[in-house]
Order: structure tokens, then sequence, then C-alpha cells
């Protein structure tokens, strides 16, 4: 098995023990399913500027160690694990999120509040995204290289990072009582 | 001219002496959803709207006003 594929047996493996984790220390915790989609989107509303801090210091790892002569097996289980990364947090930003718990209680969730800033972070993750696309276009006009994977993790960077700390910004707004 | 939509959410809420928690529950929300129809953040849908003001026993007009900004 290479180091790729070990990376993201490793991303998924972290993934589904955090999961379990979480679920295992709300057993003893009765809730309605009213007060469940409360103490959940509060939850998350706290949960995406701080994922939003994770995903970019994993970038720097990635822009740090981009340069070196030969990519190394670390090298690529990072690379590995960025990408799953990226695949849970845009599958969580499309989505309604919470695939563990019960059905009523993710609808209650993504209720129309939630749809509406959901989308308002999508459309501010986009117009991120491409404005960071055009100055990576613009940077190649002056002879500077910018790899193929350079300009993804930028691109994806920007507009994912964007859209969870927009996302976060506006449910913690909403949360905030008036 | 900017407008906005102005509500009596608040007041008729507390007249029947609800939480935002228990409309919320009554109209299959969240209670940030009411927190922020209440709060003038959130534009509801016509669904939303409606569904508000039967929660609280008032015609859809009653509830909501267009107010100059």
């Amino acid at each position: 098995m290479n180091s790729f594929a070990i990376g993201l047996l490793v991303g998924l493996g972290v993934a589904l023990v955090s999961a379990a984790i979480v679920k295992w220390r709300r057993r003893d915790m009765p809730m309605s399913v009213a007060e469940k989609a409360e103490y959940l989107s509060k939850r998350r509303a706290r949960m995406l500027p701080a994922l939003a801090v994770i995903f970019l210091s994993q970038q720097a790892t990635f822009f740090s160690t981009v340069n070196s002569p030969a990519p190394h097996s670390a090298y690529t289980v990072k690379i590995s694990a960025w990408l799953v990364l990226s695949i849970v947090l845009l599958l969580a930003l499309s989505t309604k999120g919470f695939w563990l718990e019960r059905k009523e209680v993710r609808d209650l969730i993504d209720d129309e509040n939630t749809r509406a800033n959901r989308n308002d972070a999508m459309r501010w993750g986009f117009l991120f995204s491409m404005a960071a696309a055009i100055a990576v276009y613009a940077l190649t006009l002056f002879d500077v290289t910018v790899t193929a994977r350079d300009a993804v993790h930028i691109v994806m960077t920007m507009g994912i990072a964007t859209a969870l700390i927009r996302w976060g910004i506006l449910e913690r707004r909403a949360h905030r009582d008036g | 001219m900017a407008e906005r939509l102005a509500n009596r959410l608040k007041e008729r809420r507390s007249e029947l002496g609800l939480t935002q928690a228990e409309l919320a529950e009554r109209v299959g929300v969240t209670r940030k959803t009411v927190n922020t129809v209440e709060n003038g953040v959130f534009v509801p849908s016509t669904l939303l709207a409606l569904k508000l003001a039967k929660a609280l026993g008032l015609a859809v007009e009653e509830l909501f006003s267009i107010s100059p900004d």
C-alpha cells in the first residue's frame, strides 16, 4: 500500500474516531429533538471558525514543504490528509451535516435560516475562490511559476475557508439574543 | 427608498406567554430562526410567515408590515 492510500485511511480513521468520541460523550444527555438541534446548531457556530483555522494551518504545512527537493512519504500523507479534510468540509458545507444524527434532528438543524446562511457563505466562498484564481492567473503573467497542484490548493483553500468563516459569523450572529 | 419588514412577533409572543423556543417548536424551526426573524435580521419565506402568523393567532399582515428603513 502506498503512502497516499495510508494518508487517506489515516484521515478517514481520525474523522470516524472523532465522530464516535463526540457521540459517546453525549450518551447521557437526554434531549428533545428541538433541544438537540439547538445544542448542535450552537456547537456548529463555535466550530466553524475553528475548522477554518485548522484547514488554513494545514495549508501552511503544505506550502512550507512544497519546495522540498523530493516528495517523501510524510509529504504525501499530508497531501492526502488535506484532500480528506477538504472533501469532509465540502460535504459539511453542502449538506445538512451531522450525518450520525436522526433525520428529524438533521431536518430541524437545516431550517430556513440555516439554509439562507449557508447559501450566503457558499456565495462568499465562490467569490473568494474566483478572486484567488484571478490572482494566481495574474501571478503567472509575471513569470511566477505556479504548478497546477499549488493553484488547486490556493483556490480551494480560499473558497472553503471563506465559506466556513462566513457561515460561522452568520450563525453566531443568528444565535445572539437581540 | 429602502424598505424593511417590520414585525410584531416579540410583542405577540409575549402576550401569549410563549418563549422563542416554544414558538419555534410550534412552527418546526430552531429558536435561532425565530430570534433572527424577531430581530429583523432574517426575512422569512411566505411559508414560514404564514406558519408564524397561524401559531400566534394573527393574520400574516397583522404580524408583518413594510416600513421605511
